[in-house]
């Protein structure tokens, strides 16, 4: 019996060593991406000329769930396990601080070179203990999408304020309903309970100069009469100038009733741009994109986004995967999916491009929207940002969904905050 | 000499048998007691999950977080200058402080939970994890409802499906087709039927038949919340539960029914005094498959509400993804675990399901 185990034991171990041996000339390293929109069509093709560029290396992209959080839950089990099956990861800008301890420092891999032509805050956003854990890969900051015939045939200007937005949606979204068209909303964003919803109410707060949840001092600054206000606000707009689904929208839900042709106005990212050009949309060519509305502050605010790419420790090439993420963050990879998928580049030179700039002609109208967007306070709450996110998604959903009040929500949430991360009040 | 023999071979026979129960047993030990042992003790522990933080014990604290509640009377508001109790004037009734003032905030923060008036009085729930109360009480609601309508439309489907007609095999077959489909695919359907807009079909229907404005947000509305997952349920596991009943019902010898009828006992009757009594056995296998299974729910909660409303399973995957508390998600996953041994216990009592 004691035998018969240790032959299988041998036999197995064997096995696995020959599998190993003949694996080796062929190098298979697999990238887990997005795919919103065209992200997973994108980052397709940039596997491909990696490959061309690599005989014998193989590059397989793994398909990940649309919202965050649940690409998060799959991240960790692949880390938990350190799993070497996935070599490099697609990271959100709030996440290195928190997982660093699962990647390379990617300086030691020839990063150093690199590093400087791509914006500096995104680089210093994902500096750990001075090593470089993820690359930037493209950038993301909240953009108004408006219907410019919409606007021209009710005769409304660019809102520029939250109430001038509410104003010029109610106009339009009364006309349209009278024309016929019973489907027609004001305005859509997202406000399902999710990471999405801490980006959008960040920026309606932070542009009435409620403060960005946690300041820098890391003190709790959410409590405050502007922050009420403007969470109120967005409360009244469900059901008024936003569809009841609202409070259940990501930014691909948005998209689809922007696409029908069903809103005058839409909160989004940028990716939504060339999406909505496309052939045969029956919105393209009769929208722009502009700096989202302000409020009591007098300045609109977007809120920082955009994804890295992280190379694993626990790949069985290191080196490949370090190669991979710097190929698929290099310039000629981010200029394809800026030009394609309208992806904003990190690489400052891209910005003034001809090809970039004739595909996305916002990019540089809207250039400093991009490098003065809101960061959520990932830092200063790190390692505790995805609860304290969650705690304020679900106060501000509790409160469009009208189960609280604006002004009980946000109590209970400072008193939340201070129990997660015991930091102090602000006065 | 012959019996010394005898024994040394049952000694030898028994030997063996403990030899060839040793595979299975290894096997139940590594999938089976060691990751529960494990859930045990770090639910015992502040765990984090994919983390190098250094782990300490931390006793029962998990478990006291999750189940504190405590119950604070909360006085009326006092108008300062009369000293009389403030009277809203929309509503006309006494406005009571805020709970937020009242309930304790050491050593975790309470949280109302729920109000009542009592002699006069008005009291506040306050619980330490809102949270995870309220999805046990979700997890409790929905297997109650949806495993009686199942039962209930169960039973109903297997008698049709068990009298005699002509296609009974193709209509058994058919009948089966919801719960062949996969949960998450069709959570993703009903999700496209609840679409909160006139593209979802329950929204298109309403507004043709004029119930509603065609916009009714079933998922996001705390009060369709429930009725719509158990609608899901309901649709998909009827069938299983109908597939158990028949079984049952095609264990009852004619003989009964022919004897009845002689006897002059009509339809009614007999379904009371035979069908039933006899299916105890099958319905209470059914039972507990159902309950068992319904209680630790998270593929209907997780696709279609997921951050909005928590089952305790997809309340436990919360903790443990987003807030990586390992510890924590091991608690809830003992809690689970024991509320459903609870359950089963009661069912083998009540129903009376002895392993003879």
């Amino acid at each position: 019996m004691k035998k018969g185990l240790t032959v299988l034991l041998v036999v197995g171990l064997l096995f696995t060593i020959s599998l190993n041996i003949f694996a080796q000339d062929d190098i298979e390293l697999t990238i887990a991406g997005g795919a919103v929109g065209e992200e997973l069509q994108l980052t397709q093709k940039a596997a491909e000329i990696f490959e061309e560029k690599h005989p014998g290396v193989s590059v397989e992209v793994l398909s990940t769930p649309d919202l965050a959080n649940d690409r998060l839950g799959l991240y960790l089990q692949f880390l938990e396990a350190e799993s070497p099956n996935v070599d490099v990861y697609q990271v959100d800008v709030i996440w290195p601080g928190d997982l660093a301890q699962h990647f390379l420092d990617l300086y030691e891999y020839g990063a150093e070179e690199v590093a400087d032509e791509h914006f500096q805050a995104i680089v210093e956003n994902n500096t750990v203990d001075g090593k470089l854990v993820a690359m930037p890969w493209f950038t993301d900051a909240g953009l108004l999408y408006y219907r410019q015939d919409l606007l021209d045939k009710y005769d409304l200007e660019l809102p520029e304020t939250w109430e001038e937005l509410e104003r010029a949606a109610k106009t339009i979204q009364t006309g349209e309903r009278a024309a016929g068209n019973q489907d027609f909303w004001g305005f859509v964003w997202q406000g399902n309970a999710y990471e999405g919803l801490t980006c959008d109410a960040l920026e309606w707060i932070h542009s009435n100069g409620g403060g960005t949840i946690v300041n820098s001092d890391k003190e709790i600054t959410i409590y405050n009469e502007k922050a009420v206000a403007a969470v109120e606000m967005a409360g009244n707009w469900v059901g008024h100038i936003s569809p009841p689904g609202v409070t259940g929208m990501a930014e691909e839900d948005a998209r689809k009733v922007w696409e029908a042709g069903n809103a005058a106005f839409m909160r989004n990212w940028p990716y939504a741009y060339s999406l909505g050009n496309q052939e045969g949309k029956v919105i393209a060519g009769k929208y722009d994109v502009a700096p989202l509305p302000a409020g009591d502050s007098g300045n609109g605010s977007a809120t920082l986004g955009g994804w890295n790419l992280a190379a694993s420790k626990y790949s069985d090439n290191p080196k490949w995967a370090a190669k991979l993420a710097l190929f698929m963050a290099g310039e000629e990879v981010q200029k394809l999916r800026a030009t394609e998928g309208s992806f904003n580049p990190t690489i400052k030179d891209l910005y003034e491009d001809e090809d970039v700039l004739k595909a996305n002609p916002f990019f540089g109208k809207l250039y400093d929207v991009f490098t003065n967007a809101v960061a959520r306070p990932s830092t200063q709450t790190a390692p505790q940002y995805n609860q304290t996110s969650e705690l304020f998604f679900q106060a501000v959903h509790n409160v469009l969904t009208g189960e609280e009040d604006a002004d009980s929500a946000l109590a209970y949430l400072e008193l939340d905050l201070q129990d997660l991360l015991d930091y102090p009040i602000a006065d | 000499m012959s019996r010394n023999n005898s024994s040394d071979l049952a000694k030898e026979e028994q030997r063996l048998a403990y030899k060839l129960l040793i595979p299975a047993f290894l096997i139940l030990i590594i999938i089976a007691i060691y990751p529960l042992g494990q859930v045990f003790y770090s639910s015992f522990t502040d765990r984090e999950f994919a983390s190098s933080k250094e782990t300490s014990f931390i006793g029962l604290q998990n478990y006291d977080k999750l189940l504190s509640l405590t119950i604070k009377k909360l006085p009326a508001e006092i108008d300062e200058e009369t000293g009389q109790k403030i009277i809203n004037p929309d509503t006309g009734k006494v406005e009571y402080e805020n709970p937020i003032r009242v309930l304790p905030r050491k050593p975790y923060l309470y949280r109302p939970l729920q109000e009542f008036n009592l002699f006069g009085n008005r009291y506040v729930i306050g619980s330490a994890d809102t949270d995870f109360i309220k999805s046990l009480y979700n997890t409790l609601v929905f297997t109650i409802v949806s495993v009686l309508l199942e039962t209930i439309l169960g039973l109903g489907i297997a008698l049709v499906v068990n009298s005699e007609f002509k296609g009974r095999g193709m209509m058994r077959a058919v009948m089966l087709v919801p719960w062949a489909v996969i949960t998450v695919v069709s959570a993703r359907m009903w999700e496209w039927m609840f679409e909160p807009s006139r593209i979802g079909l329950f929204n298109m229907l309403f507004e043709k038949i004029g119930l509603t404005e065609g916009n009714t947000a079933f998922l996001s509305m705390s009060e369709y919340q429930l009725p719509s997952l158990i609608a899901v349920d309901v649709w998909k596991t009827t069938p299983f539960m109908a597939l158990l009943i028949l079984a049952g019902l095609q264990l009852i010898p004619n003989e009964l029914y022919e004897a009845a009828e002689v006897d002059g006992a009509n339809k009614v009757k007999q379904f009371f005094n035979i069908t039933l009594p006899l299916l105890k056995p099958s319905l209470a296998v059914a039972l507990i498959f159902r309950t068992l299974d319904a209680l630790r729910v998270f593929d209907v909660f997780q696709v279609m509400l997921a951050q909005k409303r928590y089952s305790m399973a997809s309340y436990n995957y919360f903790q443990l993804i987003s807030g990586r508390n390992m510890g924590m998600a091991s608690a809830i996953g003992v809690i689970i675990f024991i509320l459903i041994f609870v359950f089963a216990l009661l069912y083998i009592k009540v129903l009376g399901v002895e392993t003879e």
